[in-house]
């Protein structure tokens, strides 16, 4: 009897059910970055992808394409398709409201991603806290090698962009700045998220403050990479020290891209650019989704595990894999 | 007291040394060899006299089966690696001949790295850290030109049995089967991974169960695009089909001698963890002492497998006794 009861466990851990689960993307369209970075909506729908083959799960997948339609017609395809989950990415409150009741009357569960449904657990970036570790950054930098200098923080890149949560990034180098530098001031440079602006910008900040050492958050990697463009073309890049946000393929790459932040180039002033991980997405998200399945309870919030990208992990972060 | 300052002073000396000459503790890192503290030979070990008589019973008809590329400059290598060969051919200009016998010659020159084409990962070629096959602390045993343990000298034959498993046909099979457009013949895409189920069914296909000794070799269809090279060698290194961690685990527990396929690494690319580098390098060859084969030629067999219903034949690897050297190029044949 013992035996057979074993007999079935056994049996029944080898065979688990396979799951479907959708996942609406934001938006598929080549070249629209996500969340102010430079991630695009096929790398996050590239990292379920390959996280899918981890879980015994099949994938649906749908492109909300950044439309109220759609992302309504999505879920109700997903509805009528008896999927096992829903893993909705919009950012629209009113579509995902509607959602919310539609999926709730299906029966079918809804994992959010970064922009809440209500009632659903949420996955989601958390941008103040990226900004602290930007500002915590630059802030120990100033301590250890610019101690006794005069000092400037400066936040740039798209900072009015609330809808990424730019200002909430923002806010949080600023305060980790002057909680390390409480004497040094911070000022804003708003590019509207046109790099371009960088130069001009940051050019009139510098002529301004001959003497003075920059500490720069810049709001992402773009952002990042023409403000050391614009410090070269100054000759201040020995004033300056840089972290960024996003840590997107622009600012690191594999073992032969040579990019900024590259365990071979240990002396740049991009101190490092913080993770945002939407090319992990997969890896972090399905894991709930498979949980809620099995009826396990998940937090009603998980934030991304922000950590700092440099030169001296960035290769245990992102071991580069391809041999392109 | 200034005596006092001295040890102290000393002792932070000390102290200070031990933390610059730190090395790992391998012991703690890899499992020790089977084959004992100092083997510096891996799974060759396996090919026993008996072991190469058993797979000699292989060949029935004779028939030679190729299973390595044509080594070219502009075939696919792994980023900055390369392969140039240059000619020299001076003795073909007037007057140049030797003798009355009007001798002439050419030799080559060849740049080139080891890791290039069809080739042999030795057990220097991927380590932990510092630790590398048989927890050898590899930093006391390297110089500028090459290693003091672990070369392809300490190597044993090669000539043991072959074993074929068409790992397209397995997908085909049960339904899992995604391919590629690029390949003109069928192949599995970029990171399918291939699990143990997928090659105990491979083995089933032909009725064959591995034997200690036994080399196996995966058929996927991705080189295909090798054998387009140059046209597809960006699509051919940006990833792969192959064998995961669980599938390696348990080629491993069969205590094979090599693993070999028509892919530049083996393994699944990318991994299965998107924070692990090459892991499946490490379970075999680094932890097991098993040698992987890159870049084989597989379709031939594949195509002999599918007609004879036998996925089995004597495997012919020439290995260049390359002293210090962590692998090489390599040519072989399946003889049935």
């Amino acid at each position: 009897m013992l035996l057979a009861a074993l007999g079935l466990a056994v049996a029944g851990h080898a065979q688990e059910r396979r799951w479907v689960v959708a996942f609406a993307n934001v938006t598929e369209e080549p070249g629209v970055t996500l969340e102010g970075t430079g991630f695009t909506g096929r790398d996050v729908r590239a990292s379920f992808e390959l996280a899918a083959r981890r879980f015994p799960v099949d994938l649906v997948y749908y492109d909300n394409q950044r439309d109220r339609a759609r992302t309504l017609a999505n879920a109700e395809a997903a509805v009528a398709r008896r999927v096992d989950l829903f893993i909705e990415y919009s950012r629209d409150a009113a579509a995902t409201a509607e959602i919310a009741d539609r999926l709730r009357a299906a029966r079918i569960p809804i994992l959010a991603v970064n922009g809440p449904v209500p009632g659903a657990p949420l996955y989601t970036v958390d941008n103040l806290a990226a900004g602290r570790i930007a500002g915590d950054a630059l802030g120990q930098f100033a301590l250890r090698s610019w101690r006794g200098r005069s000092t400037l923080g400066v936040l740039i890149g798209d900072l009015g962009a609330q809808a990424l949560g730019v200002p909430e990034r923002a806010q949080g180098a600023r305060e980790a700045l002057t909680r390390h530098l409480p004497s040094s001031r911070v000022v804003t440079l708003d590019t509207h998220g046109n790099p371009a602006q960088v130069a001009p910008l940051l050019g009139k900040l510098l002529a301004a403050q001959p003497a003075t050492k920059l500490l720069i958050a810049t709001m992402d990697d773009a952002t990042a990479l023409a403000a050391k463009g614009a410090l070269e073309s100054a000759g201040r890049l020995l004033d300056a020290a840089i972290v960024s946000q996003g840590a997107d393929p622009s600012i690191h790459g594999g073992i032969n891209d040579r990019r900024e932040i590259d365990p071979a180039n240990r002396g740049s002033i991009v101190i490092g650019s913080v993770a945002f991980l939407l090319d992990r997405y997969g890896y972090e998200v399905l894991p709930l989704a498979v949980r809620m399945l099995r009826g396990e309870a998940v937090p009603a919030r998980t934030a991304t595990r922000h950590v700092l990208i440099t030169a001296a992990n960035v290769f245990r972060e992102y071991p580069p894999y391809d041999m392109n | 007291m200034r005596l006092k300052a001295l040890v102290m002073a000393g002792a932070i000396v000390v102290a200070t040394s031990s933390v610059a000459l730190a090395q790992t503790d391998c012991t703690k890192v890899l499992p020790p060899s089977p084959w004992g503290p100092n083997d510096q030979t891996g799974a060759t070990n396996r090919v026993t006299p008996a072991v190469t008589k058993a797979a000699a019973a292989e060949i029935q008809e004779g028939k030679v089966v190729p299973l390595s590329y044509p080594l070219a400059d502009g075939v696919p290598l792994f980023g900055t690696r390369f392969t140039k060969t240059i000619l020299t051919a001076t003795s073909l200009a007037p007057g140049a001949a030797l003798g009355e016998n009007d001798l002439t010659y050419m030799e080559d020159t060849w740049l080139s790295q080891s890791h290039v084409g069809t080739h042999l990962d030795g057990m220097g070629h991927i380590g932990r850290k510092d630790c590398y096959y048989n927890q050898i602390a590899m930093g006391k045993f390297i110089n500028q030109n090459s290693m003091t343990k672990l070369g392809l000298e300490h190597l044993k034959s090669f000539a043991t049995r072959g074993v074929l498993i068409d790992a397209v046909k397995v997908l085909q099979a049960s339904g899992k089967f995604k391919g590629n457009s690029a390949c003109k013949k069928p192949c599995l895409d970029k990171g399918t991974v291939l699990t143990r189920a997928d090659l105990e069914a491979g083995l089933k296909m032909y009725n064959v169960t591995l034997k200690e000794g036994d080399i196996v070799i995966i058929h996927t269809g991705w080189g295909d695009l090798f054998e387009q090279y140059p046209a597809q060698n960006a699509l051919y290194n940006s990833g792969e089909p192959g064998i995961g961690k669980e599938a390696a685990t348990w080629l491993v527990s069969q205590k094979i001698v090599a693993v070999g396929t028509d892919t530049w690494a083996v393994e699944v690319i990318p991994g299965e963890d998107p924070k692990e580098a090459f892991r499946v390098h490490q379970i075999l060859l680094t932890e097991a002492g098993i040698h992987i084969i890159e870049n084989v030629r597989t379709d031939l067999m594949a195509a002999e497998a599918a007609n004879t219903k036998r996925a089995t034949f004597f495997f012919n690897m020439t290995v260049p006794r390359a002293v210090g050297m962590t692998g090489n190029f390599v040519g072989i044949d399946g003889i049935r």
